[in-house]
């Protein structure tokens, strides 16, 4: 066993009085992939954003343990500088802030004893741009106004690549990503990976998993992990979808699409 | 004790001035008018929201006389440019002053330009001949001392074809005594000639601001103008760009950055007197604290001025939950073939924004600081003097740390 990036215990999560994560228990190794899979509105993202400390996603029991510290006392910044950092599903749109200033604003938080000036962070992110395959003229751009859904993504990518966390937690990077673009952000995943980074993958698809190969898949139900495998587990869930696999673990299928018609509807 | 704003006073300060006898009766004049006037109604349009009706003017002292005008190069001096104080002009260039002294913004026009009026303590004359285009931008700083008053007065004239940019700072230390400016601003931009006026207000706590600013286009001539407050407890600001000539434009731009207990209201008009005039208005301003602003703007069109292109926005950014904007457009339009756009927001900081920028290690102050500064792009964008931007978002990112409000650097 490698040593223990992310120990997560009994979660119990909490949005606008609803309880969506139901004791949630998951650790993640240094040097680990893992994939978490699940049906829609089973609360990938929720797991994702409490872990980056977005208001209004309450825990109500249970802990998260970051090289181990809890981290719930921790502002999303916080967390972000301890190196904790999500690919967002829906990445935010902030007018009048340009990709560069804001990428470098970030960069030089996280980074206190590596300031770059705007010429030198100018070119470390050229290098980045190169090798994800991003257009310049993005990063000139307003914070994902007006960018394409994969360029959204695209952005996300290239954010990480720059901050170069030690847990990179990636919600559904790969969807909406044409077939270039997936091998590009998969390139620059793997780049990101090494023996001191924990990545998390949330993704419906196992298309992404040929080209970032995990060390666990995971599936979300019922609030919980309900089940962990290897990558056949993912092949098995492509192949069958989770009805089968909710009727094992005693779920109603109707509780599952519950959830998701509320999720559509929302 | 120094006076306060009685007939003494102003007759005091005639004498100290040596006066001319028809500025002395102007003063006077203007004195009887203060008396008579009652406060403006804040049942109209144009004093909505500021309710000045009980505002006791015995508050403060009257002001001392100011000397000093702002700089100018000896190359404009010797192309015959004319920067002088008012009482100088009175002496060196009566015809000229005569006919541009209050022309543009009458005494009686409400109880603060007549107080105006009455104790004039600071004024500037420019003229810029035809054809010269003076490079340099000319600026004064106006002073005031805790507990006084000042009644700073600009008359700008730009004769044909000439150019000028004008910045007038009105900017103190935060004063603990309640102090009064009342400040007038005449701006004639003749044909083809092409005026850029700026206006800082950062003048400290305690402080209330009272200005009216009006601009006359004749044909073909350009005006642009920005009004910033930023300083004051409570600053009102008229700012009225009249089109006479065809052919002109007006470019009005506002920046305003309210905090603690500050109080701006800001009053506009875009009047379309002549065809194929165009008037472009961007105003904004954020909110912080217990902070209000009321901006109410109207775009007027008269007969006769056909192919009228009025643009008007205003945009305000709320930073707490107990800061309060309102935005009043108006529109009186009297020609028929007219282009006219008005829009204004009030919105809040999204939480949103703030999260996304946090969750990349930005602290939560420099996260608002970049979504301030992301708001007010377009309008420092447009600000055409170096110094005046630079000094400006210095002052933002103050105001966004709650520190105490940085004067734009001269
Ligand atoms: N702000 C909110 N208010 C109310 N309900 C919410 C809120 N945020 C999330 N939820 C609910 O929590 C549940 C889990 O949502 P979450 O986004 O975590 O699902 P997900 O697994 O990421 O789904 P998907 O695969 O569709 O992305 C959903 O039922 C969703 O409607
Ligand atoms: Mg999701």
């Amino acid at each position: 066993m490698s040593e223990t990036l992310l120990q997560i215990e009994d979660l119990h999560v909490e949005v606008e009085g609803r309880e969506i994560l139901t004791g949630l228990d998951l650790i993640i190794g240094k040097g680990e992939i893992h994939a978490i899979m699940g049906p829609n509105g089973s609360g990938k993202s929720t797991l994702a954003y409490v872990l980056t400390g977005r208001p209004g996603y309450e825990v109500t029991a249970g802990k998260m343990l970051y090289k181990g510290e809890d981290i719930s006392p921790l502002a999303p910044d916080e967390r972000a500088k301890a190196g904790i950092f999500l690919a967002f599903q829906y990445p935010t749109e902030v007018p009048g802030v340009s990709v560069v200033n804001f990428l470098r604003t970030a960069y030089n938080a996280i980074h206190p004893e590596d300031q770059k000036a705007a010429m030198a962070f100018r070119l470390f992110l050229q290098e980045k741009i190169d090798l994800l395959e991003i257009p310049t003229e993005l990063v000139d751009r307003y914070v994902n106004q007006g960018f394409s859904g994969g360029e959204k993504k695209r952005n996300e990518i290239l954010q990480m690549a720059v901050l170069s966390p030690e847990l990179a937690i990636m919600d559904e990077t790969d969807s909406g990503l044409d077939i270039d673009a997936l091998k590009h952000v998969s390139g620059g995943v793997n780049k990101l990976a090494g023996p001191e980074v924990g990545i998390v993958l949330i993704t419906h698809y196992q298309r992404l998993l040929n080209y970032i190969h995990p060390d666990v898949v995971h599936v979300l139900m019922g609030g919980r992990i309900a089940r962990s495998g290897g990558f056949e587990l993912a092949e098995q869930l492509e192949a069958e979808g989770y009805e089968g696999l909710a009727k094992e673990l005693g779920l109603s299928v109707q509780d599952i699409e519950e959830v998701a018609r509320e999720e559509g509807a929302s | 004790m120094p006076d306060k704003l009685n007939r003494e006073a102003a007759e005091r300060l005639s004498r100290a001035l040596h006066e001319p006898s028809w500025l002395v009766e102007r003063r006077m004049a203007a004195f009887d008018v203060f008396e008579k006037l009652e406060p403006p109604d804040p049942k109209g349009e144009e004093w909505r929201y500021t309710d000045v009706r009980r505002f006791d003017f015995d508050r403060f002292d009257a002001p001392v006389p100011t000397e000093g005008v702002p700089e100018l190069s000896p190359e404009a001096a010797a192309r015959g440019v004319i920067v002088t104080d008012l009482w100088s002009a009175a002496r060196d260039h009566p015809e000229l002053l005569e006919e541009h002294f209050f022309t543009e913004v009458p005494i009686q026009e409400h109880k603060f330009t007549a107080l105006h009026g009455a104790f004039l303590s600071d004024g500037v004359l420019v003229y810029v001949p035809r054809g010269v285009e003076v490079e340099m931008p000319l600026s004064i700083a106006r002073r005031m001392a805790g507990g006084g008053s000042v009644f700073p007065h600009t008359t700008v004239v730009v004769d044909e074809q000439a150019s000028l940019t004008f910045v007038d700072r009105f900017g103190s230390e935060d004063l603990s005594e309640p102090s009064l400016c009342a400040s007038v601003v005449e701006v004639e931009a003749r044909r083809g000639a092409t005026v850029n006026y700026i206006s800082l207000q950062q003048w400290g706590r305690s402080v209330h601001h009272f200005q009216t600013q009006r601009f006359t286009g004749h044909r073909d001539s350009t005006v642009r103008s920005l009004a910033v407050n930023l300083g004051s407890a409570f600053a009102r600001t008229q700012v009225e760009s009249v089109l006479k000539g065809e052919g002109s434009f007006s470019e009005m731009l506002g920046l305003y950055f309210a905090d603690s207990e500050q109080h701006f209201a800001q009053r506009t008009l875009q009047s379309h007197n002549a065809a194929h005039t165009t008037s472009d208005l961007l105003y904004k301003g954020a909110l912080k604290e217990r902070s209000r602003s009321e901006y109410s703007g109207l775009i007027k069109v008269l007969r006769g001025a056909q192919g009228t292109d009025a643009y008007q926005a205003n945009r305000n950014l709320l930073l707490s939950e107990d800061s309060m904007a309102r935005s009043i457009p108006q529109l009186e339009i009297e020609a028929n073939e007219v282009r006219c756009t008005h829009g204004a927001t009030v919105s809040p900081v999204e939480e949103e924004h703030l999260f996304y920028l946090m969750s990349r290690g930005i602290d939560r102050v420099t996260a608002q600081k970049l979504v301030v500064f992301g708001f007010f792009g377009d309008v420092l964008d447009r600000i055409r003097v170096a110094e005046v931007r630079e000094g400006l978002a210095n002052a933002i990112a103050a105001k966004v740390e709650g520190g105490q409000s940085l004067e734009v650097a001269a």
